[in-house]
C-alpha cells in the first residue's frame, strides 16, 4: 500500500476548491456548521439534550464522547438519516432540518463503511458522481479521471477492478472516505471511521486522513470514543456528555484545562478526587490537598491531576512548600512506548495512576506493596467549584 | 451401534421421502409409455411406444379417444400465472419495502395481508362467484380469478420479500442518499440488485402458485377453463396415459423453470466470485 506522501503531485485535490492553509487566530471564521439546542428523544429517553455548536470551515473536529452518550445519534441528525425533535441546524448558513439527506450535500461515512456490495471499486467511487440528482457527471471519462485521481490520493491503485468483498478492511475504509469525497462536499461525517481496524492501521490512517483532509479542503467531523484519537486528530474537540456539549476547544485547552471533572475523566490522564474546599485545601477522602493551582467554575466540586504531573519519591522524602503529597502503596507499572505508567492504591481503596516519561527518567523498579510518597506541585492542579 | 442405528434410520427416512415424493411422478412417467390406442393407464405395459405423446399433438391417425382439450387451458393457465407473477410480486416488494418502517396500523394490515393464504380457497372462491354475481360482473379466469390469484400469491412474496428485507443493511441506502443520490434512484441502483435473489424467489412462488391453483379458479374462472380444471375435467370421462405424457411434459417445463431461477440466481450471487477469480488469475 503506497503511502501518501508518495502522491507528491500537488494536482492531487485540484478537483477541490481551494481553501487558505490553517485558519489564524483573531481572523474571521465562518462556520459551515451550527447547531443550535439540538433535541432528539427515542421512546422518551433523550439522546440528544439540547447541543450547541459551530463547526469552522475547512477544520477537522473530533467530537469525543462516552459509549451511548449520542455520538451517532448527533451524526445521523446532521446527516438527515434522523429527524430531530427540536432545535436548529444550519449548513452554509442555510437551515437544514427539513430537507431530505440526499439535497444537504454532507457525506457520511459509516463505521461499518457500507460499500454497495454489488460493485466494484471504482464503481464504488463512481457512483455518487454519476447518480447523484444535482450536476451528475455523465461524460464517463471525466468520471473515470475523477475517479483515477481519487484512487491515487487514497492509495487504491492497482484495485479499482476488485469487488468490494474482496479488500481488506483499510482498503474497505480508504474506499468509504474515496467514494464520499469524489463527490466534493464541504462537509464529511465520519463515525468511528477507524474503529474497524487494528492498531497498527488506525495509527497510520490517523495521519492519512488528516492529511487527504487537507488536500481537499473540506471540514471533518469525527466521531471517536478513544481519547487519544479525538486529540490528535482535531484542530477542535467537542466533548458529548449524556446528549450535551460538555466542552469545545482545541486539544491543548481540552488536556490541560477540561471544563469539568466529567471531561478529564473522559480524557483518562487525570486522577480526580471528590470534596469539597474548605478555607485554603480541598477537602478529599485521602486528606486535605492545599489549593494553589487554577481554579475552574463546573457544576461538581473535584480536585484533578493529572498523571504525568505527579513525582514518586520515597516514603521519607518531605514535600517542598509549593507541593501537595500524599502516601500510597504501589501495585504495579504498565510500559507504553515512550512512557511508563504506575498504578497505586490510595489508603480510601481508590486507584492513582502516574504516568512517567523515560526521556525525563531511567525507569525506577518499584517494590510491590510498599509505601511511597506522590507529590506534586499546587499550581499544576486543577480544583473544579 | 447407536451411531450406525441413526444412520441408518435416517437413511432409511430419507428413502421414503423420496419415494413419496418423486414415486407417483416416476409411475407416471412410465405409464405414459404405454402403447396406444388400445392400452390402458395401468400396469403392465404391454408395449413400449411413445403413441400417447404423439396423440397428445394430434399427430396419430383418429381413434374412439379424443384429444386432450388442454390447448387453450394451457396458454390461459401460463398467461394467468404470469400476470399473477408480475402483480404480486411488484405488490409483494412494495408492501415489504413500506414494513421497513413501523406505520400506524402496521400490526393489522400485516394481517389482512397473509390472510390472503390462510383462507379455505374453496370458500373465497364461492365467495368471489356471490359477489359478482351480486355485482352483475362476469367471471372470467383474467378477471375474477385473477384477483383472487393475487390475493393468494401476493402474501407468498410478501413474506419472501420481508425476511429479504429483514437481512438487508440499510446503511447502503444511506450512504447513497449522502451521496446527493434521490431515494428512488437509490432503490433502483442500490435496493433492488441487492434484494434481486429474493425477488426471483417471489416471482417462482408466485408463478408455480397460480399455475396450479385449483378450488379459488374452480369458481372464479367463469367458463373458460384454466389448465388444472381442463385436466380435471377430463378426469371425470375416463383417464387415458395422454394425461401422464402431458404431466411428464408438464414436469419437464418446470424443471426448465427452475433452471432459468438457479442460473439467474447463480449469476446475480456469483459475480462477485466471478470478478475476484478474474482478479487472481
Ligand atoms: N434507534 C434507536 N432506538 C432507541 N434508542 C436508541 C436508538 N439509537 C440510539 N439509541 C439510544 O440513544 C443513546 C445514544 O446512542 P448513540 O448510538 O448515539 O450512542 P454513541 O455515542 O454513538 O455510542 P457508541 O460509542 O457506543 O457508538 C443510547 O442510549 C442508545 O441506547
Ligand atoms: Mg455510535
Amino acid at each position: 500500500m503506497p503511502s501518501l506522501a508518495a502522491f507528491a503531485r500537488p494536482a492531487d485535490c485540484e478537483a477541490f476548491r481551494e481553501k487558505s492553509g490553517p485558519e489564524l487566530v483573531g481572523t474571521e471564521v465562518t462556520s459551515v456548521l451550527q447547531l443550535k439546542n439540538v433535541h432528539k428523544a427515542f421512546s422518551g429517553v433523550p439522546a440528544l439534550a439540547g447541543v450547541d455548536a459551530a463547526l469552522s470551515e475547512n477544520s477537522y473536529v473530533s467530537l469525543l464522547g462516552p459509549s451511548g452518550s449520542g455520538k451517532t445519534t448527533l451524526l445521523r441528525v446532521i446527516a438527515g438519516f434522523d429527524q430531530p425533535d427540536g432545535g436548529e441546524i444550519l449548513f452554509a448558513g442555510k437551515r437544514i432540518d427539513s430537507i431530505p439527506p440526499h439535497e444537504r450535500g454532507i457525506g457520511f461515512v459509516f463505521q461499518n463503511f457500507a460499500l454497495f456490495p454489488h460493485l466494484s471499486v471504482a464503481q464504488n467511487i463512481a457512483f455518487g458522481l454519476s447518480n447523484r440528482a444535482v450536476d451528475p457527471v455523465t461524460d464517463t471519462k471525466i468520471v473515470a479521471a475523477k475517479v483515477r485521481d481519487m484512487i491515487g490520493l487514497v492509495g487504491l491503485s492497482g484495485l479499482e477492478d476488485r469487488a468490494v468483498t474482496q479488500i481488506s478492511g483499510g482498503q474497505k475504509q480508504r474506499v468509504a472516505l474515496a467514494r464520499t469525497l469524489v463527490t466534493e462536499p464541504s462537509m464529511v461525517l465520519l463515525d468511528e471511521p477507524l474503529g474497524a481496524l487494528d492498531a497498527n492501521l488506525r495509527t497510520r490512517m490517523r495521519g492519512e486522513l488528516r492529511t487527504i483532509r487537507e488536500r481537499c479542503g473540506v471540514t471533518f467531523l469525527h466521531v471517536t470514543g478513544s481519547e487519544t484519537e479525538a486529540l490528535a486528530m482535531g484542530d477542535t474537540v467537542l466533548v458529548l456528555d449524556r446528549g450535551r456539549i460538555a466542552q469545545s476547544a482545541d486539544a491543548g485547552t481540552l488536556y490541560s484545562r477540561p471544563a469539568s471533572a466529567d471531561v478529564a475523566r473522559f480524557l483518562n490522564c487525570y486522577n480526580i478526587f471528590p470534596g469539597a474546599v474548605s478555607g485554603d485545601a480541598f477537602e478529599s477522602p485521602v486528606g486535605r490537598l492545599a489549593l494553589g493551582g487554577t481554579r475552574l467554575t463546573s457544576g461538581k466540586q473535584a480536585y484533578a491531576i493529572r498523571y504525568d504531573r505527579v513525582a514518586i519519591r520515597p516514603r521519607d522524602a518531605a514535600a517542598a512548600g509549593d507541593e501537595v503529597r500524599i502516601e500510597a502503596s504501589f501495585v504495579a507499572s504498565e510500559y507504553s512506548g515512550a512512557a511508563i505508567n504506575s498504578f497505586f492504591t490510595l489508603d480510601d481503596g481508590r486507584v492513582f495512576e502516574v504516568e512517567t516519561h523515560l526521556s525525563h527518567a531511567a525507569p525506577e523498579a518499584f517494590e510491590e506493596k510498599a509505601r511511597y510518597a506522590l507529590v506534586w506541585k499546587r499550581e499544576d492542579a486543577l480544583v473544579f467549584d | 451401534m447407536n451411531a450406525s442405528g441413526i444412520k441408518l434410520g435416517l437413511g432409511f427416512y430419507t428413502a421414503l421421502f423420496i419415494v413419496f415424493l418423486y414415486g407417483p411422478l416416476a409411475i407416471l412417467a412410465v405409464l405414459s409409455f404405454q402403447i396406444g390406442p388400445e392400452g390402458g393407464p395401468q400396469f403392465p405395459i404391454i408395449e413400449w411406444s411413445t403413441y400417447w405423446y404423439k396423440h397428445l399433438f394430434g399427430l396419430t391417425p383418429p381413434s374412439r379417444i379424443a384429444p386432450l382439450p388442454i390447448e387453450q387451458a394451457l396458454v390461459r393457465s401460463l398467461a394467468l400465472a404470469v400476470m399473477t407473477m408480475i402483480v404480486s410480486t411488484v405488490l409483494g416488494v412494495t408492501a415489504a419495502q413500506a414494513f421497513r418502517k413501523k406505520f400506524r396500523g402496521s400490526g393489522v394490515v400485516f394481517y389482512l395481508i397473509v390472510l390472503g393464504m390462510m383462507v379455505p380457497g374453496v370458500l373465497v372462491g364461492l365467495g368471489m362467484a356471490l359477489v359478482a354475481n351480486t355485482l352483475g360482473i362476469d367471471r372470467h379466469w383474467w378477471g375474477t380469478a385473477f384477483v383472487l390469484h393475487v390475493v393468494y400469491t401476493f402474501p407468498f412474496a410478501f413474506l419472501v420479500m420481508l425476511a429479504i428485507f429483514n437481512r438487508f443493511d440499510p446503511s447502503v441506502e444511506e450512504a447513497a442518499w449522502s451521496l446527493g443520490v434521490t431515494p428512488a434512484r437509490t432503490f433502483r441502483k442500490v435496493t433492488f440488485p441487492l434484494i434481486f435473489p429474493g425477488v426471483l424467489s417471489a416471482m417462482l412462488f408466485a408463478f408455480t402458485l397460480s399455475y396450479d391453483e385449483f378450488s379459488r379458479t374452480l369458481f372464479a374462472s367463469g367458463r373458460d377453463l384454466t389448465l388444472p380444471l381442463a385436466i380435471y375435467g377430463t378426469f371425470s370421462v375416463e383417464v387415458h396415459p395422454n394425461v401422464f405424457a402431458f404431466g411428464v411434459l408438464t414436469t419437464l417445463f418446470s424443471f426448465a423453470l427452475l433452471g432459468t431461477y438457479a442460473v439467474l440466481m447463480g449469476l446475480s450471487v456469483r459475480r462477485a466470485k466471478r470478478v475476484a477469480i478474474q482478479e487472481e488469475a
